[in-house]
């Protein structure tokens, strides 16, 4: 056996653990009912995509090195061995044809938990440096950012210094801040490179009264999409290490699903009890909307608007009302798709395939779905919280012409603020 | 051997070996499961556990509330009577050689027409995974055995459970005695793994107040 099977065999043995284990176990029945949960087959209707077939190839392997019969008589039990060709299948299937959106899971009548098995699989991937390149290189980046901290730090507060004076031309008020490093601060708020990230966030925060800091660091861990986990704790750490020492209340996350997913969910598990909660912004724009602290006019936003529900958001993070009420109190056309909620379809961009470019048609054609549904939805502008989302519904919109402005949670608050 | 030492030999002694063999291999795989390690997740509930597990163990009974079944009402009502069948045959194996009372007129018609609901339910299994492609690509031959396989025991157990007919009875505890050998190897286990990924399930997205 070559050396990069024995080391991808080893990897698949670390990973398997209480849930891998019962999912590559005889939990699924071959039922199919699946299928039609999954949005890269409902946009291409092959076979081979169904949720089913996909992680058949990866369990199938599971199943050849524990599951008895399967050790027996493979070709009875449909086991494989590990090969060099399985390995890059499983780069196809488990990086590029699964975004592991959950919505089989939801749907599966024995709760078959497919991405547990993506999940091993894209770890022993990247393990055996197998996985796409330009994930590495962005979960690189983001562990050498703070290792060169000192480099870039001015010329992120210059920036941020730009962005202060474009907030103080749009709330008219010379006070108006975005503070870094603000010790002490009761919230710290964590961004995305873009200025649509921050800039209608801190109008908001600005009119709210909060107490905050922005954090020099950036939400997105694309770790997390490699299932590389140790890379994807230093990565968080980066954020749980600025939190205390800034000796803040609260982490607020902005509208990244995968970010608000590792540090909601993965965060507190990785790092034990930490001092501070850990939010998403929808969170914090639904309460300042239920406190009062923030008055909306929702004639700013006079189009029909609906809503797309970042699969880690909704469906594997548990926030589904709050955008809502934030979308009522500030538009004055909201209009659901459906599904929505914690079945919403995924947009096909999700686990990091939006940042591939050379699958960008498979991302385009298994966003196809999601593109009927925003076009059955008449809205002409498509507000979501995640920025994978955002940029692939830009892209749909342009693919399928829909016509749709794709705007942030905070973006259409911000408009809408009295 | 006499006939009827035959039929002692099969009913009860048979029964109750591979019944022994089931449980044994069931023991080993759940200890299996049972010492590997758990992911767990220390955040607070965003939603009631304990409603959110019943809530995913009904799930089953409640075809609206999945996408899929709501979608495909064919599906669950196959699924149900099928799984009802099993249940019945299942329990006649035990109330014919123990409880040979319960077995009255009404009960043994009942039974039987159940099982017969089963069988015709398998049918529409089997020709939904022959005649599907995508059901093609991801059937192995331990699907096809294993339907086929529970094709065979409904039809001897109708006859069996009707009449009681020896020959009838005999292949069906025979059958049976078969069955429970390798059902803990096949794929036919999914019904013992169901109850711990549902639990999981009602705990992941009860935590996350989805469920």
């Amino acid at each position: 056996m070559s050396e990069l099977l024995t080391q991808a065999r080893q990897e698949l043995d670390k990973r398997y653990n209480r849930m891998v284990a019962l999912t590559a176990s005889n939990l699924c029945a071959h039922c199919g009912l699946c299928m039609d949960s999954c949005h890269y087959y409902v946009a291409t209707k092959k076979p081979e995509l169904t949720p089913v077939a996909k992680v058949e190839r990866v369990r199938s392997v599971y199943k050849r090195q524990h599951d008895w019969l399967s050790r027996l008589l493979p070709a009875w039990t449909g086991a494989r061995e590990l090969t060099e060709t399985e390995l890059e299948a499983w780069r196809d299937i488990a990086f590029q044809y699964c975004t592991m959106c959950e919505r089989c899971v939801i749907n599966c009548p024995l709760a078959v938990d497919t991405p547990a098995i993506m999940q091993a699989a894209r770890g022993t991937l990247t393990a055996v440096g197998m996985a796409p390149e330009i994930l590495e290189q962005l979960a690189d980046a983001a562990i050498e950012r703070e290792k060169s901290l000192d480099l870039f730090k001015d010329i992120l507060v210059e920036q941020y210094g730009e962005m202060e004076k474009e907030l103080q031309e749009k709330t008219g008020d010379p006070s108006a801040r975005i503070p870094v490093e603000k010790e002490g601060a009761e919230m710290l708020y964590v961004a995305l490179s873009g200025a649509h990230t921050i800039l209608p966030a801190a109008e908001v925060f600005h009119r709210a009264g909060a107490d905050w800091t922005l954090s020099l660091f950036e939400a997105s861990n694309y770790a997390v999409f490699l299932g590389d986990m140790p890379r994807a704790k230093a990565i968080a750490a980066r954020i749980v290490n600025e939190a205390k020492r800034l000796q803040v209340k609260e982490v607020v996350i902005t509208e990244c699903g995968h970010a608000f997913a590792s540090y909601h969910w993965s965060a507190p598990s990785w790092f034990g009890p930490l001092p501070f909660r850990i939010r998403s912004i929808l969170e914090v724009l639904s309460d300042y909307v239920e406190q009062g602290r923030i008055r909306l006019d929702p004639t700013a936003n006079p189009e029909p608007i609906t809503f797309h529900d970042s699969c880690n958001m909704a469906r594997k993070g548990g926030v589904v009302e709050e955008p809502r009420v934030v979308l009522r109190a500030a538009t004055q056309d909201f209009r659901e798709m459906i599904p929505q909620g914690a079945n919403s379809f995924c947009c096909g961009a999700g686990s990091g395939l939006v940042a591939i470019e050379e699958w960008t048609e498979t991302r385009l054609a298994a966003g196809q779905p999601k593109a009927e549904q925003i076009r059955a939805s008449g809205a002409k502008v498509v507000v979501t919280s995640c920025d994978n989302c955002r940029h692939q519904i830009n892209d749909l919109s342009e693919r399928y012409d829909l016509g749709v402005e794709v705007l942030n949670l905070a973006e259409v608050t911000a408009r809408a603020l009295v | 051997m006499s006939g009827e030492a035959l039929r002692h030999f099969v009913l009860y002694e048979l029964q109750l070996v591979a019944l022994s063999i089931f449980v044994l291999l069931y023991a080993v795989k759940i200890w299996q499961l049972a010492r590997l390690s758990a992911p767990r997740e220390l955040p607070p509930a965003r939603g009631n556990l304990t409603r959110a597990v019943a809530s995913s163990y009904a799930t089953v009974l409640l075809p609206w509330r999945m996408e899929s079944t709501r979608k495909s009402w064919g599906h669950w009502l196959a699924f149900m009577l099928y799984h009802l069948g099993i249940f019945v045959a299942i329990t006649a194996t035990f109330t014919i050689p123990f409880v040979p009372g319960v077995m009255t007129a009404s009960v043994r018609w009942i039974s039987a027409v159940s099982v017969l609901c089963a069988f015709l339910a398998g049918l529409f299994k089997l020709g939904w995974r022959v005649l599907r492609p995508e059901m093609r690509l991801i059937s192995t031959p331990d699907d096809y055995f294993s339907l086929i396989a529970l094709q065979i025991w409904f039809v001897v157990a109708i006859p069996a459970i009707l009449l009681e007919a020896p020959r009838w009875l005999l292949a069906y505890f025979i059958i049976t005695a078969l069955l429970l050998i390798y059902v803990p190897l096949s794929k036919i286990s999914h019904y013992v793994y169901w109850f711990f990924s549902r639990y999981l399930f009602g705990m992941r997205y009860g935590r996350r107040g989805v469920a």
